[in-house]
């Protein structure tokens, strides 16, 4: 994290040898020990001076590509989330790999996430991992069942299974995959297991018949037709938890922008 | 704009098939895979078919989903299909999830009062 | 070149460079020109050019590899080279996104809500 303060500062400042005995201050004055009282010691807690520097960072990127972009936002106190349009993610992806201020060359995972009640019901969760500036971020952008999202397998090579995960468990088409198939399921398999509206038990069941000598497939009787989808948590009735903790944290990107 | 009129202009960023004709086409070129693919699924899978009866199967899989119009289920529909091709021309399937198809084990429903009343259906 | 050439970069796969200060200086030549491709106001462009001339006057200042590597402080110059090829790469790819354009489109209302079912506050 402090490499990136340090490559930010070097790029806006210029000056190499006081930004040196700038950053040794830096160091020092973020490991003396806090003084407020611990009252939730069992809580992490966020990186205050990481976070400043990933919301310079998310400005950055927003700034250099005004293009993709929708949204910059820091969630859970010290984790960079760029909120991109679906068209962008080659662009964004190549982006944060191959800037020198990035350098993101590592894809740590691709997950998805589905809420059924959004036009676009799918999210797609991008982890990238720069080793050189031992910093992460998070790429999302959304799509829904039929539209085809570009397969970042020629950016990051890594991308090839996880987007076969992600056919598989979704049924996200990844157009341009070299090898799109079922990763994870058995051959035959019908439905995508991580949507919302598949039921908990599958839509048939697998049996070994004695006297066919071979594995047989049938339907199962649905004991629930009809489900309804609330994804509100338990505890959000309570007036105590509503907007008590802000899941994330809006970055301002107007401003920077023309 | 009223709702409808909204909905036919949507762009829609196509998956595969441009048009309906194209989409047509390759359910056909599909087909017809499938078609030259049955003499040897009966051989390599040892099923206790023949091919007229494995063709009848086909053609019942595919008219199935006689009545899709949205390009784009058709293009999903292709590309399921095409997977599916190819799991069996590689053998990675068995002999098991080929029977699937014929569903042999599933006794059909009872439809009339009596049969109902049979099994214990209401 | 009045660096020391060491045996091994000590990185798998990553060759030590025989001629680091000419190869470096033809890429930081050609990312250059090719930003020179895209519009003045665009923000990739001037970080990018910022950081590229910052670059390439420490690389004319120092003729010591060890120099260079020191006061551009991101790792050795193998790694350095890496990094130029991967902006020229990118920088070329840039000019048929044209990222500095305004947004191509706005997220659907509700999409970047977390929690999805917000309570009535």
């Amino acid at each position: 994290m402090a490499s990136i303060l340090r490559q930010f500062a070097k790029t806006l400042i210029a000056p190499t040898a006081r930004n040196a005995v700038a950053l040794n201050a830096v160091r020092f004055k973020s490991t003396e020990p806090a003084e407020v009282k611990e009252t939730r010691p069992t809580v992490r807690k966020a990186d205050i001076a990481a976070r400043a520097q990933l919301k310079d960072f998310g400005k950055y990127c927003a700034d250099c590509l005004p293009k993709y972009i929708q949204k910059v936002q820091i969630t859970a106190g010290d984790e960079l989330e760029l909120l991109i349009a679906p068209e962008g993610i080659l662009p964004v992806l190549q982006f944060l790999k191959d800037h020198h201020n990035a350098q993101f060359s590592n894809l740590v995972d691709i997950a998805g996430v589905d809420v059924p009640c959004r036009t676009n019901r799918f999210e797609i969760v991008y982890n990238i991992l720069s080793l050189r500036f031992n910093s992460r971020i998070r790429v999302k952008t959304y799509t829904d069942e039929l539209t085809p999202i570009d397969s970042c397998n020629d950016v990051y090579k890594a991308a090839n299974w996880y987007e076969r995960e992600i056919w598989d468990m979704y049924g996200v088409f990844f157009a341009n995959h070299p090898d799109l198939r079922r990763i994870l399921t058995d051959y035959g398999f019908e439905g995508h297991p991580f949507r919302k509206d598949f039921p908990l038990s599958g839509y048939v069941e697998v049996r070994y018949d004695d006297e066919r000598k071979r594995v047989v497939c049938e339907p199962l009787e649905l004991a629930q037709e009809f489900r309804k989808f609330e994804l509100e948590a338990p505890w959000e009735q309570f007036p105590n938890f509503r907007g008590a903790n802000p899941a994330s944290e809006e970055v301002d990107i107007k401003k920077t922008q023309k | 704009m009223s709702q409808a009129a909204k909905t036919a202009a949507r762009q829609v960023k196509p998956i595969l098939s441009l048009n309906k004709e194209e989409a047509r086409k390759r359910v056909l070129n599909l087909y017809k895979a499938w078609h030259r693919q049955l003499p040897y699924i009966v051989k390599q899978y040892d099923i206790p078919k023949n091919i007229p009866q494995c063709r009848e199967k086909l053609r019942e899989e595919f008219t199935k989903y006689n009545n899709i119009q949205d390009v784009r289920v058709v293009d999903m529909l292709i590309i399921k299909g095409q997977m599916e091709l190819k799991e069996v021309v590689e053998v990675w399937k068995q002999k098991g999830h080929i029977m699937t198809y014929f569903k042999e084990s599933q006794e059909p429903k009872p439809k009339d009062f009596i049969s109902k009343f049979l099994a214990g259906v209401n | 070149m009045a660096g020391v050439l060491k045996a091994t970069t000590g990185l798998t796969g990553l060759a030590v460079a025989k001629t680091p200060h000419h190869t470096l200086g033809v890429l930081y030549g050609k990312i250059l020109r090719t930003l020179q491709k895209m519009p003045e106001d665009a923000a990739y462009r001037k970080h990018t050019q910022d950081l590229i001339q910052e670059r390439a006057n420490i690389l004319q200042a120092n003729l010591n590899v060890e120099a260079v590597e020191k006061q551009i402080n991101c790792g050795q110059i193998e790694e350095v080279i890496v990094q130029a090829e991967n902006e020229l790469i990118l920088a070329r790819k840039m000019l048929n996104w044209k990222p500095w354009e305004s947004l191509v489109k706005e997220a659907p209302p509700n999409q970047w809500t977390w929690p999805p079912a917000q309570p009535s506050k």
